[in-house]
């Protein structure tokens, strides 16, 4: 008997726990101030109606209809011949899986050195964030932590693990991000920060490179197109709704992206002001910059600093490992469906993540090659959802799955069009935009599949990752579709 | 703040955070009337 969420909110907080990551507290802040801080949230807030909200939609209906992982969701929609394209969204959801469990590891270690003060207590952060990164033994052991805490999650099953764990981790998260916020606010010049996340800039919204990073940033942070919501699904209660339920999640995704950058906008206005645009929107390798070095050299300098860090750098690791568990469930349930038991597929799952998490841990140069790759990967697991939905037919899958049994809201003809047209456009769009800038930046490595972010790089793994499943999708459909 | 920021930012935060309120609200609502 396959196990259910207990309740309607049991199934909305663990899903909003694959949401909220570290992109909604490290990511969004900074794209937000590099990208004209009050022109950027009016696109933002456009692409998570036309592009999350309708994803997350699609994504409930193929878990709940189907009861299968991305594998088996795929063979019952579209046809067993074509259960390779979920074996490929199941891959890049795992792909990522094994260097998320290295950032988990940062935010955990940031939180116990937050939390003992050995954080502030440091003059050079740069030198602190750096020591850790090259140490090489403490990235590993950090990694091995996060992933080991995801396990014993995961191991627990759907009603006592994952739930459960998300029922403390969300709010708790939530309450750590408004305490965080309560302070930020009331800092002097907060102010200063309020009005440069909200003032828009009119030349600035009629740049296309705002537009697609807002269109980036939903498709990287709500975690639609990903997978992960369609294995939650699995564990839907049959009368579920699906129509409020992935509005409900979408949005309150980005109000948590909101919340996390008026605390960052405000402290660092608030600290400091002539220089806080430029801070903001620094990156470092792999967004760093500003959470592990700016963030607590801010908190240095505040009063109840060592307080505001712990809980920050607490929320982070929460925000992490709440994803973290979502990925180690996803590729999970794709074995479960070829009939493993949850304790030998969880197994299998977390020996490969420990293992194939290394490179990722003691190298930079691995993490930001696996990021760019299976970040942008993703855009194509998106469409790859959308011609799921197509095959099958989709007034059907409207009418159907989406308005189906337990439905609070009826979905409009709107959905229709957005899965016909406007998802594959956004990604044709966005795919092609990330190319070019890349191209235009290093036209004479572009195609070079071993450099760290190349259209190369991208193309080739995919190419080896689809040829792959292709080749091995008979023997794979028979083993999962024979539960 | 200009009145601009400010219309910005009650028209941001209404969608997001007054979105989210709402659908939370009817979701509340909803799951009652089932129960």
């Amino acid at each position: 008997m396959q196990e259910q969420f207990t309740s309607r909110w049991g199934l909305i907080l663990s899903v909003v726990g694959i949401a909220v990551g570290t992109g909604n507290i490290w990511r969004f802040p900074r794209i937000a101030a590099a990208n004209g801080g009050g022109s950027f949230l009016i696109p933002w807030v456009l692409f998570l109606f036309l592009w999350s909200i309708p994803l997350i939609m699609t994504e409930f209906a193929m878990g709940k209809m189907t009861r299968y992982g991305t594998v088996g969701s795929f063979a019952v929609l579209v046809g067993e011949k074509f259960a390779w394209m979920g074996t490929f969204v199941g891959f890049v959801a795992t792909a990522i899986m094994f260097y998320y469990s290295v950032v988990a590891g940062w935010c955990i270690r940031y939180f116990f050195l937050a939390g003992t003060g050995q954080l502030l207590n440091s003059a050079d952060h740069e030198g602190t964030w750096n020591g850790f990164v090259d140490s090489g033994w403490q990235p590993v052991l950090f990694h091995c932590v996060a992933i080991t805490a995801g396990a014993l999650i995961v191991r627990r099953g759907v009603v006592r693990g994952i739930e459960r764990a998300n029922r403390f981790l969300i709010p708790t998260l939530l309450g750590l991000l408004v305490l965080c916020c309560l302070r930020a606010i009331t800092l002097p010049g907060a102010g200063k920060g309020l009005a440069y996340l909200f003032t828009p800039d009119l030349s600035t919204l009629l740049d296309y490179k705002v537009w697609l990073q807002a269109l980036t940033q939903n498709a990287w942070d709500t975690g639609a197109g990903w997978g992960l919501i369609l294995t939650y699904a699995v564990y839907m209660r049959k009368q579920e709704d699906v129509g409020l339920n992935a509005a409900l999640i979408g949005l309150g995704n980005n109000s948590v992206s909101l919340l996390a950058a008026i605390t960052i906008f405000s402290t660092v206005f608030a600290l400091i002001p002539e220089q806080a645009a430029e801070v903001i929107s620094s990156s470092g390798p792999a967004n760093t910059g500003l959470t592990f070095i700016w963030i607590p050299q801010l908190f240095s300098t505040m009063p109840g600093g060592a307080l505001f860090s712990a809980f920050f750098f607490l929320a982070l690791s929460f925000a992490a490992l709440s994803s973290l568990i979502s990925m180690i469930e996803l590729s999970t349930r794709v074995l479960m469906d070829m009939n493993f038991s949850r304790q030998s597929a969880l197994l299998s799952v977390y020996l490969t993540s420990l293992v194939l998490g290394i490179p990722s841990a003691l190298s930079m140069d691995f993490f930001l090659n696996q990021d760019w790759t299976w970040g942008i990967a993703l855009m194509v697991s998106g469409a790859f959802m959308a011609i799921a939905v197509l095959r099958y037919g989709v007034h059907r899958f409207r009418t159907e799955q989406i308005n189906g049994p337990g439905s609070d809201f009826r979905v409009g003809r709107w959905y229709e069009f957005l899965i016909r047209y406007g998802i594959p456009t956004q990604v044709i769009v966005l795919i092609a935009w990330w190319f070019t800038q890349v191209i235009r930046a290093d036209p004479s490595h572009w195609w070079n599949p071993f450099a760290a972010e190349s259209v190369g790089t991208c193309l080739f793994q995919w190419a080896l990752a689809i040829v792959i499943f292709m080749a091995a999708n008979r023997m794979i459909v028979r083993r999962t579709l024979k539960r | 703040m200009s009145t601009l920021s400010i219309f910005v930012m009650v028209i941001v935060l209404t969608v997001v955070w007054g979105g989210f309120g709402l659908s939370l609200f009817i979701a509340i609502h909803k799951e009652n009337h089932k129960s």
